[in-house]
This record gives C-alpha cells, sequence and structure tokens, in this order.
C-alpha cells in the first residue's frame, strides 16, 4: 500500500523488472541466421592512448531484409552501467543517433555510438566497447531473433606514469608497431622529387616540339616542326625557307630583310646573338628564291642546316638565349 | 664575254662614284642612286635646299660620263623657245639666231639640267617632257635627237611662290627623285667650311676624272645590264605586291600617322614607274655583282622611284614628302618576301 502510494519508488521497480525481463529475454532469443543482417562498422581511428574521459564513437551501420524488422526499443540505453562478470567496466553508452531509411526490400539502420571511459589505472589496461544484442522480428511469423553486434578491444592508458618504462618490454598488440621518425627523409625526398620534375619539365621545353607548355607554341616551334616533316626536295626546302621567313616576319612585326635587321635586334635583342646565321639564312633564301646561281656556304644538307637555325630562333624565342649573355658578350 | 663586260663597266662605274664622291663629300647614296639613274637611262629630279651641291654634283658626274652638259635656269618668264635657241643683234648690225643650250651640244648632249624646274611655265614642262620621253626636238624644219641625253631637273620644296607644281603626269616621266640634304656629319660639315678646296667649285670640278665613262656607249650597255639581270617567279610576285600596295595600302594593312587611308591614295605607281623601278633595280643588282634581283635591290630604289609618282588627295599634299616616306617605308614593312 506504502509503495503504491509513492510513485517514483513504485516506477524505479518497475524498470528494473523490465530490464531484467530484456536481459532474460536475450539470452533466451535464439540468434538470426545468416544472410539476413549485414553488417559495416566504422571503428575508432586507434586502438590505443585512450584515457578516462575519452569519447569513443563507432558507426554501424546495419542492413536487415524484410520482412525482419528491427525492434527499435531493443537499442542499447543511454547512460545505463555495464558489467562483466558481475563488475562494473567502467565504459558507459554517452550518446546514440539513429538515422533509418528504406532501401527496396531492405531498411538500412545509421545507428552512431559515444561511449565515454570512466575507469582508470596505473598501468595500461584492457577495455572494450560492450557488444551489443539487438532484437529483431519477423514481422509476417512473428518471430523474435536477436543480432550481436561485436565489441571492439583497446587499451585504456593511465593519466600518468610511476617510474621508468621500457616500453620494448611491453610489446602489446594493442599499441601497433613502433615507428622511426622519417619527416625529415620524407621532406628531402620531396625535394628532390621536386628538382627533378623541374628538370625534367625544362628538358622537355628545351627540346620538345609540342606547344602545350607556355611560349613553346611560337612561330619558330611550329616552322621547327615544320621543316622536320619537310621533303629532301626543292619544293620541300622553298616550302621550309619560305615558313622560316614568315616566322621571322611574325616574331619581328614586319617584313624582316637582310638590310632591316637592327630593327628585328632592338625590338629582340636575343636575336642578336644569332645576327651571322640570320645573314646565312638569307644567303640561303636569296639562292632558293631570287638567285639559283648564288653560293652559300650551308654545304650540302640545307634542310639540316635550317631545322638548326630554326631551333636557335626557337630558343630566342622562348628566351633560353638571353639578352644578359649579350651584354656579357659585348 | 658579256660576263667580263659587265665587270669592266661596274669597275668604271664604282671609279665614276670614287671620283664624284671625292668632290661631293657626305652624300654616297645620292650618289649611288644617281650612277643607278645613268646606266637605268632615267631622268633625275633632284630635291633640296639652296646650295647643298646639287649643280657641283651634276657637274662633277657629267665630266666623268663625257659629252655635253648644259643648264638652264628656270624663271616664271621662261619660253619654251629660250630652250631651243635665242636671237642677238650681231656685230655686223643684222639679228642673228643662234642655238639654245638643248641645241647647242647636239647628239652628244648627256647631261641636261634644269635648276628650280616648278619656277618655269607649263609650257615650257610640256616642252621638256616631250624632250625627255622622245629625246627628238622638232626646230629650225628639222628633227634633232638627243640619244644620249639624261635630264636633270632640281625644286625647292620650301619656296613655294611664283611657282608651277609640276603635274603627276610630268613627274612621272621622271625615274627618279633624289633628295639631296646637307650631311649631318660634323667632321663634313666643318670641312665644307674650312677646306678651301671647296670654295672654288669649278677648280674643284677640274680634280674629278675626266670621261671615266664613254657616254655614247651607255644605251647600249644598259641594254646589256636589263638582259642580264634576271628576275625570278618569286621576286615578280613580290614586286606586284608593292605595285598593288601603292595603289591600295588599306588591303595590305599599310597605315600613315594621323592620315585617313581610305582617302589618301588618288592614284599608286603607274605601270611606267614600275617598269622603270625594276630596271633601276636591275641596276642596283649589277653594281653589287649580283646575276639577278633581290627584294634588297627593290628596296634600294623604291622611295626614289615611287615616292613621286604616288596622287594623293590635295588635303595631304602639303604634307606629301613626310606621308609618302612614311607610306612606302611601311609597305616595305607590311609586304613580305617571299
Amino acid at each position: 500500500m506504502n509503495l503504491l502510494m509513492n510513485p517514483w519508488l513504485f516506477a524505479l521497480i518497475l524498470s528494473l523488472r523490465v530490464l531484467n525481463a530484456t536481459a532474460l529475454e536475450y539470452e533466451n532469443l535464439p540468434d538470426i541466421k545468416e544472410g539476413i543482417v549485414s553488417i559495416n562498422l566504422q571503428e575508432p581511428e586507434r586502438t590505443v592512448g585512450y584515457t578516462v574521459g575519452d569519447v569513443l564513437t563507432r558507426h554501424i551501420t546495419l542492413e536487415i531484409k524484410k520482412p525482419y524488422q528491427l525492434i527499435e526499443e531493443s537499442l542499447p540505453i543511454i547512460g545505463y552501467e555495464r558489467r562483466y562478470k558481475g563488475q562494473l567496466i567502467g565504459i558507459d553508452l554517452s550518446n546514440i543517433k539513429h538515422i533509418k531509411k528504406e532501401d527496396g526490400d531492405a531498411v538500412m539502420h545509421d545507428l552512431t555510438f559515444s561511449y565515454q571511459i570512466f575507469t582508470n589505472n596505473v598501468v595500461v589496461k584492457n577495455g572494450a566497447l560492450p557488444a551489443e544484442y539487438l532484437r529483431i522480428i519477423n514481422t509476417k511469423t512473428k518471430e523474435i531473433v536477436r543480432y550481436r553486434v561485436p565489441s571492439f578491444d583497446f587499451a585504456i592508458s593511465p593519466l600518468s606514469i610511476f617510474g621508468a618504462v621500457k616500453i620494448e618490454n611491453n610489446m602489446s598488440g594493442y599499441r601497433g608497431p613502433l615507428l622511426l621518425d622519417n619527416s625529415n627523409e620524407k621532406q628531402h625526398f620531396k625535394l628532390l622529387l621536386g628538382i627533378l620534375a623541374i628538370s625534367l619539365i625544362g628538358l622537355l621545353y628545351m627540346l620538345g616540339k609540342h606547344a602545350w607548355l607556355p611560349k613553346m607554341g611560337g612561330p619558330f616551334a611550329k616552322s621547327y616542326r615544320q621543316i622536320l616533316k619537310s621533303a629532301n626536295t626543292p619544293e620541300g626546302l622553298q616550302n621550309a625557307v619560305s615558313s622560316m621567313h614568315a616566322s621571322l616576319n611574325k616574331t619581328a612585326g614586319f617584313s624582316l630583310f637582310n638590310g632591316n635587321l637592327n630593327q628585328l635586334f632592338e625590338k629582340k635583342p636575343a636575336f642578336q646573338q644569332i645576327e651571322s646565321e640570320i645573314h646565312q639564312f638569307f644567303g640561303l633564301s636569296r639562292q632558293v628564291f631570287f638567285e639559283p646561281n648564288a653560293k652559300h656556304a650551308l654545304g650540302n644538307a640545307p634542310l639540316q642546316w635550317l631545322a638548326q637555325f630554326c631551333r636557335r630562333c626557337r630558343d630566342c624565342e622562348r628566351g633560353l638565349i638571353t639578352d644578359k649573355q649579350i651584354a656579357n658578350k659585348a | 664575254m658579256s660576263d667580263r663586260l659587265l665587270a669592266d663597266w661596274r669597275q668604271h662605274a664604282l671609279t665614276l662614284e670614287t671620283e664624284v664622291n671625292k668632290v661631293v663629300v657626305g652624300q654616297h647614296n645620292p650618289v649611288r642612286l644617281i650612277t643607278i639613274a645613268i646606266f637605268a637611262r632615267g631622268h633625275v629630279l633632284l630635291e633640296g635646299d639652296v646650295g647643298v651641291g646639287k649643280t657641283t654634283l651634276l657637274r662633277a658626274f657629267t665630266r666623268g660620263i663625257g659629252g655635253g652638259y648644259q643648264r638652264i635656269e628656270g624663271t616664271i618668264d621662261l619660253m619654251p623657245n629660250d630652250l631651243v635657241y635665242h636671237t642677238y643683234l650681231g656685230e655686223d648690225g643684222k639679228p642673228h639666231v643662234s642655238a639654245g643650250p638643248l641645241l647647242m651640244s647636239g647628239e652628244n648632249l648627256s647631261v641636261f639640267f634644269f635648276n628650280e624646274i616648278n619656277r618655269a611655265r607649263p609650257q615650257v614642262h610640256s616642252l621638256l617632257l616631250r624632250v625627255m620621253a622622245e629625246r627628238t626636238l622638232s626646230a629650225f624644219n628639222k628633227e634633232h635627237t638627243f640619244p644620249h641625253m639624261i635630264v636633270f631637273a632640281d625644286r625647292n620644296q620650301v619656296e613655294k611662290e611664283e611657282t608651277f607644281e609640276i603635274p603627276s603626269a610630268a613627274r612621272d616621266r621622271f625615274m627618279m627623285e633624289i633628295p639631296i640634304v646637307v650631311p649631318n656629319d660634323d667632321d663634313i660639315m666643318s670641312g665644307l667650311m674650312f677646306d678651301t678646296r671647296f670654295h672654288n667649285v669649278d677648280a674643284l670640278i677640274d680634280t674629278v676624272k675626266p670621261d671615266v665613262l664613254k657616254f655614247d656607249e651607255l644605251n647600249a650597255f644598259s641594254s646589256v645590264i636589263q638582259k642580264s639581270v634576271e628576275a625570278s617567279k618569286t621576286l615578280e610576285k613580290y614586286a606586284l605586291n608593292l605595285w598593288k600596295a601603292t595603289r591600295k595600302p588599306t588591303d595590305f594593312g599599310v597605315k600613315v600617322t594621323n592620315v585617313d587611308m581610305n582617302r589618301l591614295v588618288l592614284a599608286g605607281a603607274s605601270p611606267r614607274g614600275m617598269s622603270m623601278m625594276l630596271r633601276a633595280a636591275r641596276v642596283n643588282a649589277w653594281l653589287n655583282e649580283r646575276t639577278a634581283i633581290t627584294p634588297e635591290d627593290i628596296h634600294a630604289v623604291f622611295h626614289e622611284t615611287v615616292a613621286h609618282r604616288l596622287v594623293f588627295s590635295p588635303v595631304y599634299e602639303m604634307r606629301r614628302t613626310e606621308i609618302a616616306r612614311e607610306m612606302l617605308s611601311n609597305i616595305i614593312n607590311a609586304v613580305a618576301a617571299p
């Protein structure tokens, strides 16, 4: 009578009875058959280095095929103290998130369990995020089965260490391998890789024939490709010389002749470095286009010389032959 | 044989240039251009201020070429017959007629210098232009010929009072218009002032080696040059483009500062002008020991053979010299070869 008069006491007694009944139910329920529930666990990153007060979070994704259905009341309760062999384990569930999504013939449950450590020791001791039993019901047969979410073992470190610790004597499997500090080597490696990459790009820039780097698509780069493709015939030579004329004119911004080279040098001083070769080129052009009897000093393979000359012009165009070199030469 | 002939004459031409350069200092380019005109058999219009040495230059050339040299001053009251004859009362009290400057040297006339041609009336111009074109003159019921004559005329571009501008048809008869300017080298300018050998022009001219060339063989040799020096297809195309550019500069992207290019050119170079340009270019190639014309040969004579043939809108005529110079330079810069 007195008990019934005190509603708080009555509620407490009732809830304890329910919990006891639940625990008993788990033990008696059969395990769910394989293939009905699939689980994906995302555990905390490390298994060591936790101390009192730390929060460990595990993400659990359950996919339960219909007609089975999770009994949501079987999800663990925040704050419920866990015991192992009658002893409090000191790890409590501090937060829970549950998102449910229908996915065709299955239901997806995204569960996030956060546990907080409330235990400490003078030496490292083992701990575990406890296994959780969930009840699942077959909505057709009304059969209730259980599903076990596995536990997660880890080590709980003391807040402070007393005395000298020789770590080699305590090679705990929870600690993971001891790694040497290689950050300096990594930095050097990255630096050397960078230098190598720049050198390769530079080499490619100097030797490359293509137009996919800055300043690579200049007139002389195009002429160079055309000269390399030119047939070793009078027509091929004419086309090659003509292409070089076009490139020189485009670079100068006006029609370039032997008589107005100074204007080019004023505008593009780098080309002064190859003045004698430009004169030779005009000598070749004279022979090819205007005066077949004229002689040039380029031997019997003018096309090869032209390709070489074009590369020199391309170097000037790309600034590989600098004005500074000219100043030093002067 | 022809190569030997060409080489010998080249040597004579270079000797003539050297001789003239000794007495007319600092005028290498005009001297080269006049040499070219002589061998291309073209008439020359000299443009320059007073006292810059135009007459000295021509007299020096005349002495080197040989043959007759005649000169007349253009004045507003000069009449065509003044070139042909003049009348006077002789000691016997009777009227006499004697040959004027054109007829005085007969067929041996090699240089006729018309000083300040723009001061003479158009009637005089027309007579002179006929003589220039045909090298003949009808007078005293007789046809006179001047097969070796080259006309050098000069005009003062600064003074415009009492002058008659030479019409474009008349300018076109001249192969070249050559500017004569005071050299800007201090040593040369100082020499012209202080070197006493420049003070007596007659004595100065006498120092030029006479008859370096044979004036009566120049016509024949000129033909040899024109036949010997070739022009390639590429050069023909280049010259053609230059010609087109003088007619429609906008087609070649040619611009002149502060000028509306759509209104500037009324007429470009004439066919006669372009053929004269190529005659001159051939001579330049020969003088430079080439057997074919190159673009540089054309450039050497382009301004002087083309500028005076361009006809501009009247609004731009006052700035003709500067506009023509810029336009032609820009044409050379715009037209590519090949």
